[in-house]
Protein backbone atom coordinates (compact mmCIF):
# COMPACT_ATOMS: atom_id res chain seq x y z
CA UNK A 1 0.00 0.00 0.00
CA UNK A 2 1.77 3.40 -1.02
CA UNK A 3 0.45 6.44 0.75
CA UNK A 4 1.48 8.33 -2.84
CA UNK A 5 -1.99 6.17 -4.31
CA UNK A 6 -4.00 7.55 -0.81
CA UNK A 7 -3.19 11.34 -0.45
CA UNK A 8 -6.99 12.46 -0.81
CA UNK A 9 -7.72 14.27 2.07
CA UNK A 10 -4.53 13.48 4.20
CA UNK A 11 -4.29 15.70 7.56
CA UNK A 12 -2.27 17.98 9.62
CA UNK A 13 -0.25 18.64 6.26
CA UNK A 14 -0.46 22.84 7.42
CA UNK A 15 -1.14 25.53 4.85
CA UNK A 16 -0.91 24.74 1.04
CA UNK A 17 1.65 26.52 -0.87
CA UNK A 18 0.35 29.33 -3.15
CA UNK A 19 3.34 29.85 -5.42
CA UNK A 20 2.40 30.35 -8.87
CA UNK A 21 5.82 29.90 -10.67
CA UNK A 22 6.40 26.68 -12.69
CA UNK A 23 10.02 26.02 -11.62
CA UNK A 24 11.47 27.49 -8.59
CA UNK A 25 15.36 26.77 -9.68
CA UNK A 26 16.95 27.19 -13.26
CA UNK A 27 17.57 23.82 -13.16
CA UNK A 28 14.19 22.42 -13.39
CA UNK A 29 13.64 23.64 -16.75
CA UNK A 30 16.16 20.80 -18.22
CA UNK A 31 14.72 17.98 -16.51
CA UNK A 32 11.62 18.86 -17.47
CA UNK A 33 12.74 19.60 -20.93
CA UNK A 34 14.84 15.89 -20.96
CA UNK A 35 11.81 14.12 -19.87
CA UNK A 36 9.22 15.81 -22.46
CA UNK A 37 11.91 14.46 -24.82
CA UNK A 38 12.11 11.22 -23.51
CA UNK A 39 8.49 10.82 -23.86
CA UNK A 40 8.57 11.73 -27.69
CA UNK A 41 11.57 9.97 -28.54
CA UNK A 42 9.96 6.64 -26.59
CA UNK A 43 9.58 3.62 -28.90
CA UNK A 44 5.72 2.77 -28.73
CA UNK A 45 4.86 6.07 -30.38
CA UNK A 46 3.93 6.11 -34.47
CA UNK A 47 6.23 8.63 -34.90
CA UNK A 48 9.01 8.86 -38.19
CA UNK A 49 12.46 6.70 -36.59
CA UNK A 50 15.43 9.36 -35.82
CA UNK A 51 18.92 8.81 -35.32
CA UNK A 52 18.52 8.72 -31.33
CA UNK A 53 19.80 6.40 -29.07
CA UNK A 54 16.94 5.89 -26.96
CA UNK A 55 15.38 2.62 -27.63
CA UNK A 56 13.13 1.87 -25.02
CA UNK A 57 9.94 2.83 -23.75
CA UNK A 58 9.01 6.04 -21.12
CA UNK A 59 5.84 7.49 -20.65
CA UNK A 60 3.97 9.52 -17.72
CA UNK A 61 3.08 5.88 -16.34
CA UNK A 62 7.24 5.44 -15.97
CA UNK A 63 7.75 8.82 -14.20
CA UNK A 64 5.12 8.33 -11.65
CA UNK A 65 5.58 4.74 -10.68
CA UNK A 66 8.78 5.84 -9.93
CA UNK A 67 7.52 8.67 -7.73
CA UNK A 68 5.67 6.50 -6.51
CA UNK A 69 8.67 3.95 -5.31
CA UNK A 70 10.12 6.41 -3.31
CA UNK A 71 9.85 6.01 0.72
CA UNK A 72 6.63 8.32 1.18
CA UNK A 73 8.75 10.59 3.59
CA UNK A 74 10.94 11.19 0.59
CA UNK A 75 7.97 12.04 -1.57
CA UNK A 76 7.10 14.91 0.62
CA UNK A 77 10.67 15.83 1.61
CA UNK A 78 11.98 16.27 -2.17
CA UNK A 79 10.53 19.39 -4.56
CA UNK A 80 8.36 17.61 -7.65
CA UNK A 81 11.64 17.90 -9.88
CA UNK A 82 13.76 16.56 -7.67
CA UNK A 83 11.71 13.46 -7.92
CA UNK A 84 11.90 13.66 -11.74
CA UNK A 85 16.22 14.23 -11.56
CA UNK A 86 16.31 11.02 -9.23
CA UNK A 87 13.78 8.58 -11.16
CA UNK A 88 14.64 9.62 -14.51
CA UNK A 89 18.35 9.40 -13.48
CA UNK A 90 17.87 6.25 -12.11
CA UNK A 91 16.04 4.92 -15.38
CA UNK A 92 18.75 5.79 -17.64
CA UNK A 93 21.44 4.03 -15.25
CA UNK A 94 18.90 1.14 -14.79
CA UNK A 95 18.42 0.49 -18.69
CA UNK A 96 22.62 0.78 -19.43
CA UNK A 97 22.48 4.29 -21.22
CA UNK A 98 24.87 5.97 -18.58
CA UNK A 99 26.67 4.43 -15.66
CA UNK A 100 26.14 5.92 -12.15
CA UNK A 101 29.66 6.51 -12.34
CA UNK A 102 30.32 8.78 -14.93
CA UNK A 103 27.14 10.57 -14.06
CA UNK A 104 28.90 11.08 -9.97
CA UNK A 105 31.72 12.23 -12.06
CA UNK A 106 30.72 14.74 -14.45
CA UNK A 107 28.57 15.81 -11.76
CA UNK A 108 31.08 16.70 -9.47
CA UNK A 109 32.73 18.42 -12.58
CA UNK A 110 29.89 20.78 -13.06
CA UNK A 111 29.65 21.09 -9.10
CA UNK A 112 32.97 22.90 -9.67
CA UNK A 113 32.35 24.84 -12.67
CA UNK A 114 29.04 25.14 -14.06
CA UNK A 115 29.67 27.17 -16.68
CA UNK A 116 31.62 24.26 -18.55
CA UNK A 117 29.60 23.90 -22.09
CA UNK A 118 27.35 21.37 -22.92
CA UNK A 119 28.40 18.79 -25.67
CA UNK A 120 27.73 20.20 -29.29
CA UNK A 121 25.79 17.44 -31.24
CA UNK A 122 22.59 16.29 -32.33
CA UNK A 123 20.49 15.75 -35.49
CA UNK A 124 17.84 18.23 -35.72
CA UNK A 125 15.55 15.31 -36.77
CA UNK A 126 15.26 14.38 -33.16
CA UNK A 127 14.06 17.79 -32.13
CA UNK A 128 12.08 17.30 -35.11
CA UNK A 129 10.49 13.99 -33.43
CA UNK A 130 9.66 16.28 -30.52
CA UNK A 131 7.80 19.02 -31.73
CA UNK A 132 5.83 16.66 -33.63
CA UNK A 133 5.01 14.63 -30.07
CA UNK A 134 4.03 17.87 -28.12
CA UNK A 135 1.77 18.96 -31.57
CA UNK A 136 -0.24 15.37 -31.95
CA UNK A 137 0.02 14.19 -28.62
CA UNK A 138 -0.61 10.78 -27.44
CA UNK A 139 -4.04 9.83 -27.62
CA UNK A 140 -5.29 7.51 -25.09
CA UNK A 141 -8.37 6.98 -27.17
CA UNK A 142 -8.37 3.33 -29.21
CA UNK A 143 -10.58 2.14 -31.95
CA UNK A 144 -12.09 -0.81 -30.56
CA UNK A 145 -15.67 -0.89 -29.63
CA UNK A 146 -16.96 -1.28 -26.48
CA UNK A 147 -20.62 -1.36 -24.44
CA UNK A 148 -20.50 0.68 -21.19
CA UNK A 149 -21.70 -1.32 -18.78
CA UNK A 150 -23.05 2.14 -16.78
CA UNK A 151 -24.60 4.85 -17.93
CA UNK A 152 -25.59 8.86 -16.47
CA UNK A 153 -27.35 8.19 -13.19
CA UNK A 154 -26.30 4.83 -12.33
CA UNK A 155 -25.31 4.25 -8.59
CA UNK A 156 -21.64 2.47 -8.38
CA UNK A 157 -19.61 1.10 -6.28
CA UNK A 158 -15.53 1.32 -6.33
CA UNK A 159 -13.79 -2.16 -6.27
CA UNK A 160 -10.57 -2.78 -4.09
CA UNK A 161 -8.46 -3.61 -6.73
CA UNK A 162 -5.44 -5.71 -6.01
CA UNK A 163 -2.90 -2.44 -6.79
CA UNK A 164 0.53 -3.27 -6.64
CA UNK A 165 3.16 -1.59 -8.36
CA UNK A 166 0.91 1.30 -9.55
CA UNK A 167 -2.65 2.80 -9.98
CA UNK A 168 -4.62 5.30 -11.02
CA UNK A 169 -7.55 4.68 -8.33
CA UNK A 170 -6.94 7.30 -5.79
CA UNK A 171 -7.37 5.14 -1.93
CA UNK A 172 -9.72 6.90 -0.64
CA UNK A 173 -12.34 5.86 -3.19
CA UNK A 174 -11.74 2.61 -2.88
CA UNK A 175 -15.35 0.47 -1.70
CA UNK A 176 -16.85 3.45 -1.95
CA UNK A 177 -20.21 4.48 -3.64
CA UNK A 178 -21.05 7.03 -6.20
CA UNK A 179 -23.10 7.54 -8.97
CA UNK A 180 -21.94 7.92 -12.49
CA UNK A 181 -21.93 11.83 -14.16
CA UNK A 182 -20.68 10.88 -17.42
CA UNK A 183 -19.51 8.58 -19.72
CA UNK A 184 -16.80 9.27 -21.50
CA UNK A 185 -17.62 7.96 -25.39
CA UNK A 186 -15.73 5.39 -26.77
CA UNK A 187 -12.31 3.50 -25.01
CA UNK A 188 -9.39 4.31 -23.63
CA UNK A 189 -5.92 3.07 -22.88
CA UNK A 190 -3.62 3.38 -20.01
CA UNK A 191 0.03 4.29 -20.79
CA UNK A 192 1.54 0.44 -18.99
CA UNK A 193 -0.74 -2.62 -18.06
CA UNK A 194 -0.78 -2.12 -14.37
CA UNK A 195 -1.17 -6.09 -13.61
CA UNK A 196 -3.91 -7.04 -11.32
CA UNK A 197 -4.53 -3.58 -10.54
CA UNK A 198 -6.54 -3.99 -14.25
CA UNK A 199 -5.93 -0.95 -16.40
CA UNK A 200 -4.01 -1.05 -19.61
CA UNK A 201 -6.09 -2.30 -22.23
CA UNK A 202 -8.57 -0.09 -23.78
CA UNK A 203 -12.15 0.26 -21.59
CA UNK A 204 -14.85 2.52 -21.06
CA UNK A 205 -13.74 5.77 -18.47
CA UNK A 206 -16.57 6.98 -15.98
CA UNK A 207 -16.93 10.56 -14.58
CA UNK A 208 -18.51 9.27 -11.00
CA UNK A 209 -19.47 11.89 -8.45
CA UNK A 210 -19.22 10.98 -4.35
CA UNK A 211 -19.98 12.27 -1.39
CA UNK A 212 -17.43 13.80 0.42
CA UNK A 213 -19.82 13.23 3.70
CA UNK A 214 -19.39 9.56 2.65
CA UNK A 215 -15.83 10.13 2.16
CA UNK A 216 -14.92 11.34 5.06
CA UNK A 217 -17.84 10.95 7.89
CA UNK A 218 -18.43 14.00 10.06
CA UNK A 219 -15.28 15.21 8.96
CA UNK A 220 -15.82 17.16 5.11
CA UNK A 221 -17.25 20.53 4.63
CA UNK A 222 -20.54 20.70 2.94
CA UNK A 223 -22.43 21.75 -0.29
CA UNK A 224 -19.85 20.10 -2.01
CA UNK A 225 -19.26 17.27 -4.53
CA UNK A 226 -16.18 15.02 -5.49
CA UNK A 227 -15.71 13.97 -8.94
CA UNK A 228 -12.94 11.12 -10.21
CA UNK A 229 -12.52 9.92 -13.84
CA UNK A 230 -12.56 6.16 -13.54
CA UNK A 231 -11.11 3.23 -15.53
CA UNK A 232 -14.35 0.87 -15.84
CA UNK A 233 -12.53 -1.94 -14.08
CA UNK A 234 -12.52 0.30 -11.50
CA UNK A 235 -16.30 0.58 -11.23
CA UNK A 236 -18.68 -2.05 -10.20
CA UNK A 237 -22.40 -2.11 -10.11
CA UNK A 238 -23.48 -0.84 -6.64
CA UNK A 239 -26.57 -3.41 -6.62
CA UNK A 240 -24.79 -6.72 -4.89
CA UNK A 241 -27.04 -8.99 -6.02
CA UNK A 242 -25.73 -7.81 -9.73
CA UNK A 243 -22.38 -8.40 -8.59
CA UNK A 244 -22.94 -11.74 -6.95
CA UNK A 245 -24.33 -13.30 -10.05
CA UNK A 246 -21.01 -11.16 -12.35
CA UNK A 247 -19.06 -13.50 -9.83
CA UNK B 1 9.03 21.18 4.52
CA UNK B 2 12.57 22.60 4.54
CA UNK B 3 12.73 23.38 8.23
CA UNK B 4 11.18 19.36 8.90
CA UNK B 5 13.69 17.73 6.41
CA UNK B 6 18.05 17.83 6.54
CA UNK B 7 18.92 18.34 3.30
CA UNK B 8 22.71 18.88 1.96
CA UNK B 9 24.37 21.65 2.39
CA UNK B 10 24.41 22.47 -1.47
CA UNK B 11 20.93 20.86 -2.45
CA UNK B 12 20.76 23.84 -5.35
CA UNK B 13 24.01 23.72 -6.52
CA UNK B 14 24.13 20.27 -6.66
CA UNK B 15 20.70 19.78 -8.67
CA UNK B 16 21.97 21.83 -11.04
CA UNK B 17 25.09 20.23 -11.51
CA UNK B 18 23.89 16.82 -11.85
CA UNK B 19 21.17 17.81 -14.19
CA UNK B 20 23.74 19.62 -17.04
CA UNK B 21 25.59 16.33 -16.31
CA UNK B 22 23.14 14.28 -16.96
CA UNK B 23 21.89 16.27 -20.16
CA UNK B 24 26.09 16.13 -20.97
CA UNK B 25 25.55 12.29 -21.11
CA UNK B 26 22.64 12.45 -22.98
CA UNK B 27 23.68 14.46 -26.08
CA UNK B 28 27.14 12.88 -26.10
CA UNK B 29 25.33 9.42 -26.37
CA UNK B 30 22.92 10.79 -28.69
CA UNK B 31 20.05 10.34 -27.03
CA UNK B 32 19.29 14.02 -27.26
CA UNK B 33 20.87 16.99 -29.34
CA UNK B 34 22.24 19.99 -27.62
CA UNK B 35 19.40 21.97 -29.10
CA UNK B 36 16.64 19.71 -27.54
CA UNK B 37 15.40 20.57 -23.99
CA UNK B 38 15.20 24.44 -25.25
CA UNK B 39 13.77 23.18 -28.28
CA UNK B 40 10.67 21.82 -25.73
CA UNK B 41 11.33 24.94 -23.24
CA UNK B 42 10.73 27.53 -26.63
CA UNK B 43 7.42 25.69 -27.57
CA UNK B 44 6.30 26.28 -24.07
CA UNK B 45 7.06 30.26 -24.47
CA UNK B 46 5.08 30.27 -27.55
CA UNK B 47 2.48 27.16 -28.56
CA UNK B 48 1.40 25.72 -25.26
CA UNK B 49 0.90 28.41 -22.67
CA UNK B 50 -1.92 30.78 -20.34
CA UNK B 51 -2.00 32.61 -23.30
CA UNK B 52 -3.92 30.29 -25.08
CA UNK B 53 -6.64 29.78 -21.86
CA UNK B 54 -7.08 33.55 -21.70
CA UNK B 55 -8.04 33.62 -25.40
CA UNK B 56 -10.77 30.77 -24.74
CA UNK B 57 -12.42 32.12 -21.41
CA UNK B 58 -12.48 35.64 -23.34
CA UNK B 59 -14.21 34.45 -26.02
CA UNK B 60 -16.20 32.57 -23.92
CA UNK B 61 -17.13 35.62 -21.47
CA UNK B 62 -17.92 37.64 -25.12
CA UNK B 63 -20.04 34.44 -26.80
CA UNK B 64 -22.49 32.48 -24.27
CA UNK B 65 -23.56 30.17 -27.11
CA UNK B 66 -19.60 29.47 -27.47
CA UNK B 67 -19.17 29.07 -23.63
CA UNK B 68 -22.32 26.33 -24.48
CA UNK B 69 -20.28 24.10 -26.62
CA UNK B 70 -16.92 24.64 -24.65
CA UNK B 71 -18.69 23.05 -22.08
CA UNK B 72 -20.27 20.40 -23.91
CA UNK B 73 -17.69 19.26 -26.57
CA UNK B 74 -14.35 21.06 -25.18
CA UNK B 75 -11.76 19.97 -27.55
CA UNK B 76 -14.17 20.75 -30.25
CA UNK B 77 -15.30 24.36 -29.37
CA UNK B 78 -11.21 25.35 -28.64
CA UNK B 79 -10.85 23.77 -32.31
CA UNK B 80 -13.12 26.59 -33.81
CA UNK B 81 -10.69 29.60 -32.35
CA UNK B 82 -6.97 30.60 -33.90
CA UNK B 83 -4.72 29.10 -31.49
CA UNK B 84 -1.59 27.30 -32.47
CA UNK B 85 -1.00 23.94 -33.71
CA UNK B 86 -1.38 21.65 -31.17
CA UNK B 87 -4.18 21.93 -28.87
CA UNK B 88 -5.14 19.05 -28.92
CA UNK B 89 -1.66 17.78 -28.88
CA UNK B 90 0.61 16.58 -25.80
CA UNK B 91 -1.91 16.44 -22.89
CA UNK B 92 -4.55 18.11 -24.20
CA UNK B 93 -5.58 15.23 -26.18
CA UNK B 94 -9.08 15.13 -24.43
CA UNK B 95 -10.18 18.27 -22.20
CA UNK B 96 -13.40 19.47 -20.11
CA UNK B 97 -14.02 22.59 -19.43
CA UNK B 98 -16.22 23.49 -16.25
CA UNK B 99 -17.89 26.79 -16.15
CA UNK B 100 -18.39 28.74 -12.42
CA UNK B 101 -22.12 30.23 -12.37
CA UNK B 102 -22.51 32.49 -9.09
CA UNK B 103 -24.13 29.58 -7.08
CA UNK B 104 -20.87 26.96 -8.23
CA UNK B 105 -17.60 26.82 -7.95
CA UNK B 106 -15.33 24.24 -9.79
CA UNK B 107 -12.13 23.15 -8.34
CA UNK B 108 -9.49 21.60 -10.65
CA UNK B 109 -6.69 18.97 -8.54
CA UNK B 110 -5.10 15.45 -9.23
CA UNK B 111 -4.63 13.84 -5.97
CA UNK B 112 -2.11 11.20 -7.96
CA UNK B 113 -0.03 13.51 -9.45
CA UNK B 114 0.04 16.70 -11.21
CA UNK B 115 -2.22 16.14 -14.84
CA UNK B 116 -2.82 19.56 -16.22
CA UNK B 117 -4.22 20.77 -19.71
CA UNK B 118 -0.89 21.59 -21.34
CA UNK B 119 -2.20 23.40 -24.40
CA UNK B 120 -4.79 25.54 -22.69
CA UNK B 121 -2.50 26.34 -19.66
CA UNK B 122 1.04 25.61 -20.43
CA UNK B 123 3.02 23.70 -17.50
CA UNK B 124 1.25 23.99 -13.81
CA UNK B 125 2.91 26.37 -11.06
CA UNK B 126 4.62 24.88 -7.83
CA UNK B 127 1.00 25.06 -6.02
CA UNK B 128 -0.71 22.73 -8.20
CA UNK B 129 1.92 20.09 -7.71
CA UNK B 130 2.73 20.09 -3.94
CA UNK B 131 1.08 17.17 -1.85
CA UNK B 132 -0.16 19.62 0.76
CA UNK B 133 -2.89 20.80 -2.05
CA UNK B 134 -3.73 17.62 -3.11
CA UNK B 135 -4.38 16.01 -0.53
CA UNK B 136 -6.37 18.93 1.16
CA UNK B 137 -8.08 20.23 -1.95
CA UNK B 138 -9.94 16.44 -1.52
CA UNK B 139 -11.27 17.21 1.51
CA UNK B 140 -11.44 20.58 2.63
CA UNK B 141 -11.47 23.00 -0.58
CA UNK B 142 -13.10 26.10 1.22
CA UNK B 143 -10.18 26.10 4.06
CA UNK B 144 -7.28 25.66 0.91
CA UNK B 145 -9.73 28.51 -1.14
CA UNK B 146 -9.38 30.72 1.74
CA UNK B 147 -5.16 30.07 2.26
CA UNK B 148 -5.62 31.46 -1.70
CA UNK B 149 -7.47 34.47 -0.58
CA UNK B 150 -10.71 33.11 -1.76
CA UNK B 151 -13.24 33.07 0.51
CA UNK B 152 -16.36 30.66 -0.75
CA UNK B 153 -19.58 30.47 1.07
CA UNK B 154 -20.71 27.61 2.22
CA UNK B 155 -24.04 28.59 -0.05
CA UNK B 156 -21.91 28.28 -2.64
CA UNK B 157 -21.77 24.64 -4.39
CA UNK B 158 -18.21 23.58 -4.83
CA UNK B 159 -17.07 20.86 -7.24
CA UNK B 160 -13.92 19.16 -6.97
CA UNK B 161 -12.67 17.28 -10.31
CA UNK B 162 -9.61 14.94 -9.76
CA UNK B 163 -7.82 14.30 -12.74
CA UNK B 164 -7.36 10.63 -12.17
CA UNK B 165 -7.51 9.79 -16.01
CA UNK B 166 -7.02 10.62 -19.58
CA UNK B 167 -9.00 14.05 -19.15
CA UNK B 168 -7.29 17.00 -18.73
CA UNK B 169 -9.63 19.70 -16.96
CA UNK B 170 -10.22 23.54 -16.54
CA UNK B 171 -12.67 26.09 -15.09
CA UNK B 172 -14.28 28.97 -17.18
CA UNK B 173 -14.42 31.32 -14.47
CA UNK B 174 -16.88 34.20 -13.94
CA UNK B 175 -16.64 37.13 -16.36
CA UNK B 176 -16.19 40.01 -13.48
CA UNK B 177 -18.19 42.46 -12.47
CA UNK B 178 -18.07 46.06 -14.48
CA UNK B 179 -16.16 44.29 -18.11
CA UNK B 180 -19.28 45.13 -20.08
CA UNK B 181 -17.35 47.80 -22.51
CA UNK B 182 -13.90 45.47 -22.34
CA UNK B 183 -12.56 44.64 -25.76
CA UNK B 184 -12.06 40.72 -26.08
CA UNK B 185 -8.18 41.69 -25.76
CA UNK B 186 -8.70 43.68 -22.77
CA UNK B 187 -11.11 40.77 -21.00
CA UNK B 188 -7.66 38.47 -22.39
CA UNK B 189 -5.20 40.15 -19.82
CA UNK B 190 -8.12 39.45 -16.63
CA UNK B 191 -7.73 35.88 -16.89
CA UNK B 192 -5.25 33.81 -14.50
CA UNK B 193 -3.98 30.28 -14.55
CA UNK B 194 -5.44 30.36 -11.17
CA UNK B 195 -8.44 31.06 -11.84
CA UNK B 196 -8.61 28.24 -14.77
CA UNK B 197 -8.17 25.95 -12.05
CA UNK B 198 -10.24 27.43 -9.59
CA UNK B 199 -8.01 28.47 -6.92
CA UNK B 200 -8.89 32.30 -7.95
CA UNK B 201 -11.02 34.19 -9.53
CA UNK B 202 -10.62 36.34 -12.76
CA UNK B 203 -8.92 39.57 -11.80
CA UNK B 204 -11.05 42.66 -11.19
CA UNK B 205 -11.21 45.41 -14.29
Amino acid sequence: MKLQHYLGGLEGLGPVSTETKVFVEAWETRIFGIHTAMMALSTQLPLPQTPSAFNTIWTWADLRKGAESLNPFDYFKYRYYEKWLGGIAGYFIQHGYITEEELDALTEEYCQDLSKPLPTAGDAAIDDRVVQYLVEGDSAKRDVPVVAEFSVGDLVRIENVPSVEHTRLPGFLRNKTGIVESVYPGAYAYLCDTGSDGIGPAMTVYCVRFDPSDLWPGNAEPNFSLYADLYARYVASADVSVSAKAA
Amino acid sequence: MSERFKYRGDREAHSAARVRALEALLIKKGIITDRTVDTVLEFFETKMGPFNGAKIVARAWIDPAFKERLVADTSKAIAELDLPDGMAGAEGEHMRAVANTPGVHNLIICTLCSCYPWPVLGLPPYWYKDPTFRSRAAREPRAVLAEFGLPISEDVEVKVWDSSAQIRWFVVPERPAGTEGLSETDLEALVTPEAMMGVAVAKAA
